[in-house]
């Protein structure tokens, strides 16, 4: 079932930084940049490109197009990810299924955003008479919605949420390209002690809307050998679902495209969830990471909470989480967010992981999370294994 | 003069799909919704086909407003519209005629809301008198 014929052969990403003043292209430059450096492959032979939609520039509908000028590309395979937080992972899925087809042989995925600096999207559609008026406008109140009827059906302890958020911190100290607000440590009263924004969201619960970039170079594994790159990372199974139980009017809420998706992605790479050697979630909130763990089987459903208190999540434990900081700790570069996460694997595949390097770093689950919707769950779910 | 904008102003009707019956009917103190003829069911928010069949087998109906909250929240950060109004208490409700939708509940303390709850139809007001539906807690 699981091929392993396609490698990530580079990967680059920029510091976090909060209002820049700096715009998506230039940050996607200095990715670009700081990737061929690291790589020594020439930039004219890229020949595919996709790019995540970036909230700072999302009033433009030929980005991707503008992205290929800026940059001096001339891709015969471009693709727009407009999944949020799945745009990284999916676009290097997406990418694999282009260079199999032959419609490129060099791909960079690329996700850039800098929406601290400049916020010009407009959702449009329902929002305006159906969900600004009752004033549930940010990320927070619908996480709010969703983590209060989660606790009402499972056990929710505040203290496994403070221990994700205190071991991201804690990781966070070590990475340099973590927003340096966040460089300080966190303690259980810290976190208990802060601010509640949208019960019982806290603030320490939540991400920073910040600026940055990240990206990805995608190519078979014979050609990354003939280009003498030997550090690579092999993404051997990746699933998603968009708008799940999108045609019911009164699902479980509390049920994502995870519990859909993640154990037919466990199964497509040969894996048991005590076989995961690191898991790097999409964490925009805390209780988004407890909700994973569930659904991919690191413990049953409702019992993330202990499952988190009693298990060392820290880069030399059982299960490290997050081992960058997450967004949580490093900072949210808007929609480029999910490469985040992503980088952060492929660096300890590459063993680049330095202070936080895992052991044993022979595989990392890797997940993307998309898109805020209605009296639901997140809309877009994305996860992908991938193998030293 | 004051420059503020409005607190909460009534949005374009018709913006994305038909939903000139919702409107109208807060006029006459009624909640319509989407209800497909073909599943027998209804959705919430308004969309351009049934969520159940793809087919544009909808029509409106009044429902009764009366349900349970299914989730909520206190908002208590400031954002747009929300000036003067925190902590604002928000739910999702569940109505008896098996849908969702999000609303404020109003006259309802912070530590008074809770999931379950039973909450009846009322009537807010956005900024220029516009009605626009909200829920208060059906006490026993």
């Amino acid at each position: 079932m699981k091929q392993k014929d396609i490698v990530i052969a580079g990967y680059a990403e920029t510091p976090v930084l909060y209002k820049s003043g700096r715009s998506a292209y230039d940050f996607a430059g200095e990715a670009l940049d700081s990737l061929l450096e690291r790589t020594g492959i020439d930039k004219d032979l890229i020949d595919g490109l996709s790019v995540t939609t970036a909230l700072s520039e999302a009033s433009n509908p030929f980005y991707a197009v503008y992205m290929c000028e800026a940059l001096g590309l001339t891709p015969t395979w471009l693709n727009l990810g407009g999944m949020g937080g799945c745009s990284a992972t999916g676009g290097v899925a997406r990418a694999m299924s282009a260079i199999r087809d032959g419609s490129c042989e060099i791909a960079l995925v690329l996700s850039a955003d800098a929406p601290s600096t400049d916020w010009r999207a407009n959702y449009g559609a329902f929002r305006g008479e159906f969900q600004d008026p009752p004033g549930v406008q940010g990320p927070p109140a619908t996480f709010g919605l969703l983590m209060s009827r989660y606790a009402h059906q499972y056990d929710l302890k505040p203290e496994a949420l403070g221990k994700i958020a205190i071991t991201q911190r804690e990781h966070a100290l070590h990475n340099p390209n973590a927003l340096s607000k966040f460089k300080k440590p966190l303690s259980m009263d810290d976190y208990l002690a802060s601010r509640v924004i949208a019960d019982p969201l806290r603030l320490l619960d939540s991400v920073m809307f910040c600026d940055g970039a990240n990206a990805f170079l995608v190519m078979s594994e014979k050609r990354a050998e003939q280009l003498g790159l030997t550090r690579v990372a092999y993404p051997v199974a990746y699933a998603e679902v968009t708008n799940v139980n999108g045609n019911q009017s009164t699902p479980d809420i509390t049920e994502s495209g995870f519990d859909r998706i993640g154990p037919a992605l466990l199964r497509k790479a040969g894996l048991t969830p005590s076989e995961i050697r690191m898991f790097q979630p999409y964490d925009d909130f805390t209780i988004a990471i407890l909700m994973q763990l569930e659904a991919f089987g690191f413990c049953a459903k409702g019992e993330a909470s202990d499952f988190v208190l009693r298990t060392d999540l820290s880069h030399r434990g059982a299960l490290p989480l997050n081992t960058g900081g997450g967004q949580i700790s490093a900072g949210q570069p808007g929609l480029a967010s999910g490469g985040l996460n992503l980088a952060e694997a492929v660096r300890q595949l590459f063993g680049e992981g330095g202070a936080t390097q895992v052991d044993d770093a022979r595989n990392a689950l890797v997940t993307g999370i998309g898109v805020i919707p209605y009296a639901r769950n997140w809309g877009t779910s994305s996860a992908m294994i991938l193998e030293a | 003069m004051d420059s503020k904008p409005m607190q909460r102003p009534t949005p374009r009707a018709n913006a994305y799909v038909d939903t000139q019956p919702f409107w109208e009917a807060t006029r006459d103190g009624r909640l319509m919704m989407q209800y497909c003829t073909e599943a027998q069911r209804f959705q919430h928010y308004p969309r351009p086909v049934s969520i159940f069949t793809g087919r544009r087998t909808l029509e409106w109906r009044p429902v009764k407003g009366d349900g349970v909250i299914y989730a909520c929240t206190v908002v208590r950060i400031p954002g747009p519209g929300l000036d003067g109004r925190l902590p604002l208490c928000v739910a999702t409700v569940e109505l008896d005629e098996g849908v969702r939708l999000i609303a404020n509940i109003v006259d309802c303390e912070p530590q008074e809301l809770a999931i379950g709850k039973p909450v009846h139809l009322v009537w807010d007001a956005l900024s220029d008198g516009q009605p626009y539906p909200a829920f208060a807690l059906t006490r026993a």
